[in-house]
């Protein structure tokens, strides 16, 4: 049945409702049958390409050319908005070949079990990785082998507005407790970022976090923040437009997100604070169960690359971790980016956070949610 | 729906039970397609929470010790008893306020529409075709500190400070969340007052009733129904949100849900987790049970 | 006379309520659309400049129309299945009188209650306990139980009273049980039908925590502008996605006033012509 007919026939009264009626549930029966030969069709395709679990924004073809090359299309892509909700997914049984954590998560990520060491040997770019990340602490599985390949990497720090926050001395973590700008000051809710960079203004060595006495320190900085703090928000757009409109004057970002809107011709700059700033690294981890293990290594492979690396610096502003690709880019780019012509120059003045037990992080996120929320 | 009358059917023997069975079991068979999606999609995730809310975790495992050491968390901390009345405060008042402002629309559509109402109906919902996510943001360039309600506010002179409380706030959550489910406000009320027979309200207009009268005497009780799924609709899914006070609640804003989802995310206690849900459904039934029993008090009395 | 025409004459108060109604119901929707044109990335006061290239971005997109057209399957498909549960649970409890009925509508209503995160998750353990792998299915699966109190709500209400001799009647006439619900319970129920479906359609089409859980490779609309918030950029072609589909609904509901001038849609509700004013 033909729905235009269908509808001139109403128009001309000869259809009656009943016709109608009819012709609407084959309709719908056509639609509800149609998922069906959809997915049937992609399935089949699927099953021959790997799958990678990561945000959304990384499933863009630059990112995977020398992989679509050797296999005639992308990956698959299963996308995630947090980590955490990502580690539940796959807790409850979702099973992608590739994941994408990042460091303050590595040890808990490893101690679930779902992982397998990546054997580098398999890699053509490792060769060309800033062993700095490599390097991380937990990221060790023995016989030098990583659990995770660091991918994109950047730092996370305050990113304020010239024209409406007003410096007393130099950048310092101290300008997000500053009072003078309550209510204005904004902040990343997950416990990863703040506490870390709570740590940090407290003046815990990294080292130490895992006491009862950095505790204490800690949430006390995170205490005397509180009132201070307009909005705890999980994403950058959150904090990004809010910077723009002016309804913050300072908030703790990640540098793309200073890149970003100095793009767009607002007034901020990406502080770097005289205590140092918080390094983060996000990298690929391989499924213990991964279905597709060999297209697994080529999809790292093919991340790592120095066309991959290039996009991520150029389109992302995040630094990547070939060390070659930096050397598509002049000192002075890289600088307005947040980024430097030898990375190690930003790896070695910011904190990297090391990776913590899963007690430490249920009791760092039990007792941060509680200042959140004013206890 | 608990709002459904109850009914009491004696048993009786001969014919009659017969007759009662038969239909009982033409009813499950009608049910049975309902009771399949229920069965896996409802009533084992249920048991599995239930279960789960009596273990403890143990790293990325489950102690599966039987304890209620996570009812007596949750009885024992302050922050758990705190944010669920904060939750029944927030959703109740959007409650109220979306099924207030709802209703003479509803009424408009049914009473006053004589032509296309599935046009006007329809005009209602299309709102809610865009993106929830992408209406927060709306709201958030409404509600901002240098937002349309500020700036307009400003520049009338009525404020001389941008009003800050807007954004990042319980307000900006309710006003959110009664924007969000004006159109499940709606359709109930709507489905409900169109069933009303015109002929009753014309006898009770010749019976002398004025209209606010006639609207209390026969109007609104039998438009009852619909006002108590329109509140349910509203009240039960908007209690455990968490993605509205993520976005808009600032830090005094989180609710229970927030709390749940935590549980289940960062601070990875799947138990306690569980627990909380079982401790919001608890309170949930218990609300919803005492407000059925006033409607059909207030029912009566007006009746 | 008097009575019949006051119930049915136009209510100057309420029409200009019922205005005011939809204009504040539509402004922050309608931002949506503007700052699709906006030439900046950010959603903020003063505009920038016109621009169309953020549509124009956006038909480069495949994964964007993948995902909305995922959703819209899901969403059809969930609206009407839910809608005929619907419609059978309501029945059967209304008509039948079963016993145990309250609690079938308790565990109807379950989901509810309990924050998405944990029907997701704990469907998602069950299914790949029962080896069933992720799919759009699993996600429609999810969508259902979520819809189906939203349709139960609306319909039972509607069911609720009807007036069972209107069946008894047709069931006298000889007419079997199917050609009596089509000929009568259909057409009075219709207008709960119709608020059921567009209800679901909405929920389904919006939901985003059950179908994160629940999918596999395949994503839904509302997971994509989730999981773009991590990049910026990419937030006004979303919005100019949105418009779109906020501009295709209009044109739908405008065809469907056309077809509804020939009185199609006038017909399910007969109503006496209204009495001169006195």
């Amino acid at each position: 049945m033909d729905i235009t007919d269908n509808l001139a026939a109403v128009r001309r009264k000869k259809l009656s409702r009943r016709a109608f009626n009819r012709t609407l549930l084959s309709a719908g029966v056509g639609m509800v049958a149609t998922p069906l030969i959809g997915t049937r069709q992609v399935v089949a395709q699927e099953t021959e390409q790997g799958t990678i679990f990561t945000w959304g924004g990384y499933d863009v073809g630059e990112l995977y050319t020398s992989y679509e090359a050797a296999n005639g299309a992308l990956p698959n892509f299963a996308i995630f908005g947090g980590t955490e909700e990502a580690l539940t997914k796959m807790r409850g049984g979702f099973t992608p070949d590739i994941a994408h954590p990042c460091n303050a998560g590595l040890k808990r990520w490893v101690d679930t079990g779902m992982f397998q060491p990546i054997d580098t040997s398999r890699l053509s770019n490792w060769g060309d990785v800033i062993p700095e990340l490599v390097a991380m602490d937990g990221n060790d599985a023995g016989d030098g082998q990583p659990w995770l390949a660091p991918f994109d990497w950047g730092g996370t720090s305050i990113t304020y507005r010239t024209d409406l926050f007003e410096l007393e001395e130099e950048e310092s973590w101290d300008m997000l407790w500053d009072k003078r700008y309550a209510g204005q000051l904004g902040s990343l809710a997950s416990g990863g970022d703040a506490w870390w960079c709570g740590a940090i203004k407290a003046g815990v060595p990294f080292g130490e976090i895992a006491t009862d006495e950095a505790f204490e320190k800690i949430s006390a900085a995170m205490r005397e923040q509180r009132p201070l703090i307009r909005v705890y928000t999980d994403d950058t757009t959150t904090l990004e437009q809010a910077l723009s409109s002016g309804e913050m004057a300072a908030a703790m970002t990640w540098n793309s997100s200073a890149v970003a809107l100095a793009s767009e011709g607002i007034p901020v700059r990406f502080a770097r604070p005289k205590e140092g700033a918080l390094t983060w690294v996000c990298g690929l981890m391989v499924h213990k169960d991964a279905p597709n293990l060999d297209k697994a290594y080529e999809i790292i492979d093919s991340l790592l690359s120095v066309e991959a690396g290039k996009f991520m610096i150029n389109d992302y502003g995040y630094g990547h971790s070939n060390a070659k690709s930096f050397d598509q880019f002049d000192a002075q780019t890289l600088v307005g980016l947040g980024l430097s012509k030898d990375p190690g120059d930003i790896l070695s003045a910011g904190h990297f956070m090391i990776p913590q037990s899963q007690e430490w992080e249920t009791r760092m996120n039990e007792t941060f949610e509680m200042i959140k929320a004013g206890f | 729906m608990t709002a459904a009358p109850a009914r009491h059917i004696r048993a009786r023997g001969g014919l009659h039970g017969a007759l009662h069975r038969s239909k009982a079991f033409r009813g499950y068979a009608l049910l049975s397609p309902a009771l399949v999606v229920l069965f896996v999609g409802v009533v084992v995730p249920f048991l599995i929470l239930l279960m789960m809310s009596f273990w403890t975790r143990q790293g990325f495992d489950f102690d599966t010790t039987m304890t209620t050491l996570n009812y007596a968390r949750a009885v024992d901390e302050p922050i758990f008893g705190t944010f669920l009345l904060r939750s029944f405060w927030v959703s109740g008042i959007a409650t109220v306020a979306t099924v207030l402002l709802c209703y003479p629309m509803a009424y408009y559509v049914a009473f006053h529409v004589h032509r296309n109402k599935m046009l006007w109906i329809i005009l209602i919902t299309l709102p809610f075709w865009t993106s929830y996510l992408l209406r927060v943001f709306a709201w958030r360039v409404i509600l901002g500190y240098e937002g349309v309600i500020n700036a307009s506010l400003l520049s009338m002179g009525f404020i001389e400070k941008p009003l800050a409380f807007l954004l990042y706030s319980q307000t900006a959550v309710i006003i959110t969340l009664a924007h969000a489910w004006a159109a499940f406000a709606i359709l109930p009320l709507y489905v409900s007052l169109e069933k009303i027979d015109r002929s009753l309200l014309e006898a009770a207009a010749d019976l002398g009733d004025g209209p606010v009268r006639r609207f209390l005497r026969v109007t609104l009780p039998l438009s009852l129904p619909g006002v108590i799924a329109a509140t349910f609709l509203i009240f039960i899914p908007t209690t455990g949100d968490y993605i509205t006070p993520a976005l808009l609640g600032g830090p005094d804003g989180a609710m229970i849900g927030n709390l749940i989802q935590l549980q289940f995310g960062a601070v990875n206690n799947w138990p306690m987790g569980a627990a909380l849900s079982i401790i919001l459904t608890l309170w949930i039934a218990a609300i919803a049970l005492v407000f059925v029993f006033l409607t059909r008090r207030a029912e009566r009395v007006v009746a | 006379m008097r009575s019949g025409s006051y119930i049915t004459r136009p209510n100057r108060t309420l029409q200009i309520y019922a205005c005011v109604f939809l204009v504040v119901l539509y402004v922050p929707v309608l931002f949506i659309p503007l700052f699709s044109f906006n030439d900046s990335i950010y959603v903020r006061f003063p505009l920038q400049g016109f621009t169309t290239n953020w549509y124009v971005d956006l038909m480069g997109r495949d994964a964007v129309w993948d995902a909305m057209w995922n959703s819209v399957r899901v969403g059809v498909c969930v609206a009407v299945i839910s809608t005929v549960l619907g419609v059978l649970t309501a029945r059967a409890i209304t008509r039948n009188r079963i016993p145990g009925q309250n609690a079938v509508v308790a565990f109807v209503m379950l989901p509810l209650v309990i924050p998405g995160i944990i029907f997701g998750v704990a469907l998602l353990v069950l299914l790949s306990r029962l080896g069933i792998p992720l799919s759009l299915y699993t996600v429609a699966l999810g969508h259902l139980i979520v819809c189906m109190p939203f349709s139960v709500a609306t319909l039972l209400p509607r069911f609720e009273g009807m007036d069972g001799s209107m069946e008894e009647a047709s069931a006298d006439l000889g007419e079997n049980g199917w050609w009596t619900f089509w000929r009568v319970t259909f057409p009075i129920v219709l207008p709960g039908i119709v608020a059921s479906l567009l209800l679901t359609f909405i929920v389904s089409f919006d939901e985003f925590i059950m179908a994160f859980f629940l999918s596999s490779t395949e994503t839904t609309l509302p997971i994509y502008i989730w999981s773009q918030l991590r990049f910026p950029r990419e937030f006004p072609s979303v919005l100019a996605l949105s418009s779109i589909i906020l501009t295709v609904s209009f044109v739908l509901v405008f065809i469907a006033l056309w077809i509804g001038r020939t009185g199609l849609i006038e017909k399910d509700h007969p109503r006496p012509p209204e009495a001169p004013k006195s």
